[in-house]
């Protein structure tokens, strides 16, 4: 527990000390989402400017008034509007995937990396970042691809019960398990991407095989924290929902904002902790390393950090 | 001497007329009981016509049922019958039936037959078929389908007697019938191991208008039966707990390990039953105006804690029925929560409705208040008021939906009455819209059930649609007016079956108002509204000058609003138009023309327009276009796009979070 405690502080630290990328990707995320959202906002003026009905939206929130107001056909059919938000949502994703490489560097890093480090190493480790993107979806995709059809069976078999809660826990506790099972494949390929930056590693199959090894040998602290910011995510969610609910008028359109706001850009530092926590245990890995990773490591020789 | 006389001739009259009467079909000290055991009052209700007298045997595991049925039928139609029609609503749950094939077609509520499923076969096949008096006529038996060519539809089976039944005389049929039900389906049927038994025996079919009327069952049209007594034997597993129409008479142990429970029904015209072993039995009392009502909740033990919940929106809907529309007489009624994941939630039968629920139900998710509001409102419009539902389903679906929007609405309150979670928020109103708005123009209430376009017709008009047009008659002829109507016309019809026109001509002669114009284009019609702000504007008077200045207060306006009816529904309307010195105009609009234009001079700009500002019309098919601002108020949309930037950043970021 201590070990976990202070590989989770070691990545809060790391995290805190390099707040500037949870920024710079939250304003990203921000800024995509805006684009995203850009259709249904055109839409939604198009239709409540000028209308006085608007005021059931405004002054509280209809269920009834919102979806006629999706069903309106001056509205426009709901893909146009939803589409945008899920390519934006890739788009998004694929700026993480280009530049989490130059994150994950500065993390390592014990001073402010330069602007040029950053982005060279993201250029530099592009293409390998999108073949470990190929490696996790393979893995996590057949890990995914049998468990869930397997729950969906338990839960099935637990609907023909007359216990009406246990198709529901079943659900619950299966999905967390199978979310635990992932969050292990997704801690593999974490140290995988760091252990690619930090060693400048070509072969990213070495880095998937040595990610496997560290996660396999240290699976009780890794998952441990991981779970435990996990844990905060969750309750950053719940805690920003409420506070909507509870302190934000109605009508308040920046009260809700800001809220909102708050809520995704301490979401998302809670991922940039998990990345900054495995960065930390990769780092003391090294520092401490056991014969056998010695032996496992001949090549080490160019400087890990920058 | 003259008195022998007669009396020779009064005996020598019978001796022949008992074997003429005998010979025309109707046997001899055949009556419908008057009991009234079942009721809260010293005589019976309804004209009787039919006495159920029923034994059945639940064969649990084979979730399949053998029984004896007396049925004696009191000839009322005025003529002499040798013709008797029977449902076999069981049978439809085949896969040639009508029913079945019509739900492939157009959907069923409830459930889509991608797969035909062998759990899904249902049957009631009668084994023999007796007339006391005139034999075995087992053989013939026919099957008809009146409603379409369907031969493989077995819905319907008819009897040709080969003596005919006098007027007001009585006539016995002794059924012996076997039944096979299937996992729930149209709320009847068994989940594992809960059954409700509904639709579940041979029931006669009504005389009505001069003919007998017994449709065919259809994918969503529902039943129509004479009112009578029941009295029915059920023998089930002793472990079952068992709930039914009517009060409870007996309840005996068998030596074999089954029990045998009785139950007798007064003035009820459908009878249905349930059995589960896990069913918790919650105990309440409404004092109607009539007398007690003994409220039997059968919980599953899920759901438990929410039995008070239940109790309570029974009783104070029970409350507000017997205070707004009339009494319940009966002196029972049988609240089911029925077996979770099963299609036997919210259904309606004489004394006896089920619910619907889950165990994760929050307080403001007001599904099971609604749930039981609505099948209590069946007590009265269905259960009392008995209309032909498969010819007229919006006057008990239709009418009891508006009838549950004023007590959910009395209750929850309007804006509440439905959703109130975390200020998302939705009201009885909101709900009909929505099934509405979707259908407007497909179907007219006035419609047989099997004709609708499809199931969202069927729903959006028969429910959504005469909830509408029935809250917007309130703006016609008053709200208080309104109740006194439905109160004159539950009383005038209650026990009876009324048509379409009993009720309009109910509303029109307690109103005193020709309300054929209404009825023709929202009842008979398909006419949609739609009134909308065409446009507005300013115009300084002195538009022509160089160098105008406006000056608020001093510039003046030429202001023209055009009204516009963009629908074929003609119905007047209140127009507001607010200046922005605060000056307020009300116009009204009788909306025969296409469009109307208003116009004002005025040193004042027009601020806002609004049709029916006091929003007295539920079904004008778009609200947002009945008003028009001069100003835009960008804050509703910011707001929902706020929310919706907000959902994308999430949904980024968890994709981000999982493949980065």
């Amino acid at each position: 527990m201590n070990e976990n405690t202070s590989l989770v502080s070691a990545g809060a630290a790391i995290a805190r000390r390099n707040k500037r990328y949870v920024i710079w990707f939250y304003l990203l995320n921000l800024a995509f989402a805006h684009f995203g959202a850009s259709a249904f906002s055109d839409a939604a003026h198009g239709v409540l400017d000028n209308s006085l009905y608007a005021d059931k939206l405004l002054h509280g929130f209809n269920l009834g008034v919102f979806i006629e107001l999706l069903a309106r056909p001056e509205f426009g059919a709901l893909p146009a509007a939803t589409h945008p938000a899920m390519m934006f949502a890739v788009v998004f994703f694929l700026a993480s995937l280009l530049f989490m490489p130059g994150v994950l560097l500065g993390y390592a890093s014990d001073h402010r990396l330069p602007r040029d480090e950053f982005y060279r190493a993201c250029g530099r480790n592009v293409w390998r970042f999108v073949r470990l993107f190929l490696f996790f979806t393979v893995i996590a995709g057949v890990i995914a691809g049998i468990l869930f059809p397997a729950l969906n069976a338990l839960v099935d078999a637990a609907d023909k019960t007359s216990n009406e809660r246990l198709p529901f826990f079943t659900q619950v506790i299966g999905t967390i398990i199978i979310l635990l099972l992932l969050t292990v494949v997704r801690i593999w390929f974490d140290l995988a991407q760091t252990e690619v930056v930090l060693r400048d590693q070509r072969a990213v199959r070495k880095s998937v095989a040595a990610g496997f090894r560290k996660t396999r040998r240290n699976l009780g602290r890794l998952l441990g924290s991981y779970t435990v910011i996990a844990i905060v995510a969750l309750a950053v969610l719940v805690a920003g929902i409420w506070l909507w609910h509870a302190i934000v008028p109605p009508s308040s359109v920046l009260g809700a904002f800001v809220v909102g706001q708050a809520t995704m850009l301490l979401l998302l530092a809670t991922r940039f902790w998990q990345r900054a926590t495995a960065v930390a245990f990769y780092v003391k890995d090294l520092a401490e390393p056991i014969v056998e990773e010695v032996r496992a490591i001949p090549s080490f020789a160019t400087p890990i950090v920058p | 001497m003259r008195m022998c006389l007669r009396l020779a001739v009064y005996l020598f009259a019978v001796w022949f007329a008992v074997p003429a009467f005998a010979q025309a079909g109707s046997p001899a000290g055949l009556t419908i009981p008057a009991t009234v055991s079942a009721i809260n009052s010293s005589t019976p209700l309804s004209q009787r016509v039919v006495a159920y007298d029923m034994d059945a045997k639940y064969n649990a595991k084979a979730h399949s049922l053998d029984a004896s049925e007396t049925l004696t039928y009191h000839n009322l139609t005025g003529q002499p019958q040798d013709t008797f029609p029977f449902h076999l609503y069981l049978n439809a749950f085949q896969p040639t039936s009508t029913w079945m094939r019509e739900g492939k077609r157009e959907g069923t509520r409830g459930q889509d037959f991608e797969k035909w499923d062998n759990k899904s076969y249902g049957s009631e096949d009668i084994k023999s078929f007796e007339v006391v008096g005139q034999g075995d006529l087992t053989s013939q038996l026919q099957y008809i389908h009146p409603d379409d060519d369907n031969k493989d539809d077995h819905t319907v089976v008819q009897v040709h007697l080969p003596k005919p039944i006098p007027p007001d005389g009585y006539v016995q049929f002794k059924i012996k019938f076997h039944d096979q039900f299937p996992e729930t389906l149209e709320r009847t049927g068994w989940n594992r191991d809960f059954v409700l038994g509904g639709q579940w025996f041979p029931k006669v079919g009504v005389w009505w208008h001069g003919a007998w009327n017994c449709h065919q069952f259809h994918a969503y049209t529902e039943f129509f039966a004479d009112f009578g007594v029941y009295d029915v034997k059920l023998t089930v597993p002793q472990y079952e707990v068992v709930g039914a129409s009517g009060i409870e008479v007996s309840n005996v142990n068998n030596l074999d390990g089954t029990k045998t429970v009785a139950y007798h029904g007064d003035d009820i015209h459908d009878f249905a039953w349930t059995a589960s072993p896990h069913y918790m039995i919650y105990n309440d009392t409404f004092q109607s105006s009539m007398g007690p009502v003994k409220l039997r909740f059968m919980m599953q033990p899920a759901h438990w804690s929410q039995a008070e919940r239940h109790a309570r929106i029974a009783k104070e809907a029970m409350e507000r029925f017997d205070r707004w529309y009339g009494p319940y007489p009966y002196k029972t009624l049988t609240v089911v929560d029925p077996e979770p994941g099963s299609q036997a939630m919210g259904m309606e039968y004489p004394t006896f409705i089920t619910g619907g629920t889950s165990w994760l139900m929050p307080k403001g998710l007001l599904m099971p208040e609604s749930v039981v509001e609505h099948e209590f409102g069946h007590q009265y419009w269905y259960g009392m008021v008995a209309t032909n539902e498969f010819e007229d389903a919006w006057m008990d679906e239709g009418i009891n939906q508006y009838t549950e929007a004023k007590v959910m609405d009395s209750i929850f309150g309007p804006p509440t009455s439905v959703l109130n979670v975390w200020g998302i928020t939705a009201g009885e109103l909101d709900e009909d819209r929505l099934l509405y708005l979707g259908v407007a123009d497909l179907d007219p209430m006035a419609q047989d059930g099997w004709k609708y376009a499809d199931n969202n017709s069927y729903g959006g008009i028969t429910y959504g649609k005469t909830a509408l047009v029935l809250l917007t008659l309130e703006s016609v002829i008053g709200a208080d007016t309104m109740r006194q109507a439905m109160h004159t016309y539950f009383m005038r019809y209650r026990f009876t079956h009324p048509t379409k026109e009993d009720f309009l001509k109910t509303i029109e002669e307690v109103s005193g108002k020709d309300l054929r114009w209404y009825f023709n284009q929202a009842v008979y019609g398909t006419q949609v509204l739609d009134d909308a702000i065409l446009k507005i504007s300013s115009v300084p008077v002195d538009w022509y000058k160089e160098n105008l200045k406006e000056k608020k207060g001093e510039t003046e306006y030429i202001d023209n609003v055009w009204i516009h009816r963009r629908e074929n529904f003609i119905f007047p309307v209140e127009v507001e138009v607010k200046f922005d010195n605060g000056d307020k105009v009300r116009e009204h609009w009788d909306g025969q023309d296409r469009w109307v234009r208003y116009q004002y001079r005025k040193k004042a700009k027009i601020e806002s327009v609004e049709v029916d500002p006091d929003h007295k019309i539920q079904f004008d098919r778009n609200n947002f276009n009945n008003s028009r601002t001069a100003e835009a108020n960008g804050a509703p949309a910011r707001k929902l796009a706020n929310y919706w930037t907000c959902i994308g950043q999430f949904f980024a970021q968890i994709l981000a979070w999982w493949l980065v």
